[in-house]
């Protein structure tokens, strides 16, 4: 638990499904990308709620093969660790009751593993000194010369208010490439991390204070100027 | 440019509502929770008080919809008897749009991508509505 936190599901030893508000799933990355449409997921999703397997519902529909989505929900474990170990862990709590995954990795990964895979990329990012859950990018001084489609798309999307988690989601791509490569992008100064004035503009339009209904005549309105603080 | 025509907000003439602690609150719940993308503050009347949001996103408009969608589910909660109502959740399949009531008198949107662990987001928000109603309130 912490922020973002995550859900590691494990049977006889081994980690079969990390689910982390960190990482987007194996429903994000086929969606957004196009991969499978929306109507064929909910329609394996109402399939699966007899069958209980959402792969089987999946792959009976012919939208996609069980070693391609055994790929993707591997790398959403690895993924799903990364995220949970990248962020705050508050403390952990072992639950035997929970629901199991909705897909689960057939082969699950080890937990020693798993272990090492995550901390060579905690490694691998800590050059970088960028917190994918706190620090939020706008485009730099270099961002034209952003030459491949995926940087231009990270250029557009960062306006300030995204972190890599949130660019990730937004982009439905996992958040360890992500990362790396806003990392990457910073050292090429296609991004810049946001001043605080930019991440967080609240705004009450210069209005001092509202008044109660009995205190306003009929025909008097109160005008406010879109002004920022 | 938003030209209201008033609120009814019970905020008494003369006071001036501390919106660096409001806007500080704001700024904590999106640090805190993964997931959340904009926040709005508004009297229960729709009206904004103050709001942390992308630029595409009109406060006044999701203001509105939040009073009645609180005000729907309020009802709904008098009328079947479910007691007093502390939040309503829109799920879409992009993400969520959360409501919380704060007191009768306001009320906070939060509005998350498909991430947003609701489960973290409500634990995280119970002080927050205890505060903002404070501020609110003060």
């Amino acid at each position: 638990m912490g922020n973002a936190g995550g859900l590691f599901h494990l049977r006889d030893g081994a980690v079969i499904s990390v689910e982390s508000p960190g990482s987007p799933g194996v429903e994000s990355l086929l969606l957004s990308s196009g991969r499978i449409e929306e109507a064929d997921w909910t329609a394996a999703l109402v399939e699966s709620v007899e069958t209980r397997s959402l792969q089987a519902a999946l792959v009976g529909r012919g939208v996609i093969g069980a070693a391609e989505l055994q790929g993707l929900v591997v790398d959403g474990v690895q993924d799903g660790a990364f995220a949970a170990a990248v962020g705050e862990i508050e403390r952990h709590v072992v639950d035997e009751g929970s629901d199991p995954p909705l897909l689960p990795a057939t082969e699950g990964v080890a937990p020693d593993l798993l272990l090492a895979a995550t901390g060579r990329r905690l490694e691998a990012i800590a050059s970088f000194s960028l917190s994918p859950y706190r620090d939020r990018v706008v485009p730099g001084g270099a961002a034209e010369e952003a030459s491949t489609a995926a940087r231009r798309e990270i250029v557009a999307l960062a306006d300030g208010r995204r972190t890599a988690r949130d660019l990730a989601f937004a982009l439905g791509r996992r958040l360890y490439p992500v990362t790396v490569e806003i990392g990457l992008m910073l050292a090429d100064g296609l991004l810049e991390i946001a001043p605080p004035a930019t991440s967080f503009r609240c705004s009450h339009w210069g209005l001092a204070a509202l008044r109660p209904r009995a205190e306003v005549r009929p025909d008097l309105g109160i005008s406010l100027k879109s002004s920022e603080v | 440019m938003f030209v209201l025509s008033g609120s009814t907000f019970p905020i008494l003439k003369g006071s001036e509502l501390d919106y660096d602690a409001l806007s500080a609150e704001l700024r904590k719940l999106r640090e805190n929770v993964a997931g959340v993308t904009d926040t709005v503050i508004a009297a229960s009347d729709g009206i904004p008080i103050v709001a942390d949001v992308a630029k595409n996103i009109d406060p006044a408009h999701i203001s509105a919809l939040a009073a009645a969608d609180l005000g729907i589910a309020r009802q709904a909660a008098e009328v079947i008897g479910l007691g007093t109502l502390s939040q309503t959740v829109v799920f879409g399949s992009e993400g969520y749009m959360a409501v919380y009531a704060i007191g009768r008198l306001s009320l906070m949107v939060v509005l998350g991508d498909k991430g947003l662990n609701l489960g973290r987001l409500l634990h995280e928000t119970r002080p927050v509505i205890e505060r903002v109603g404070a501020i609110l309130s003060a």
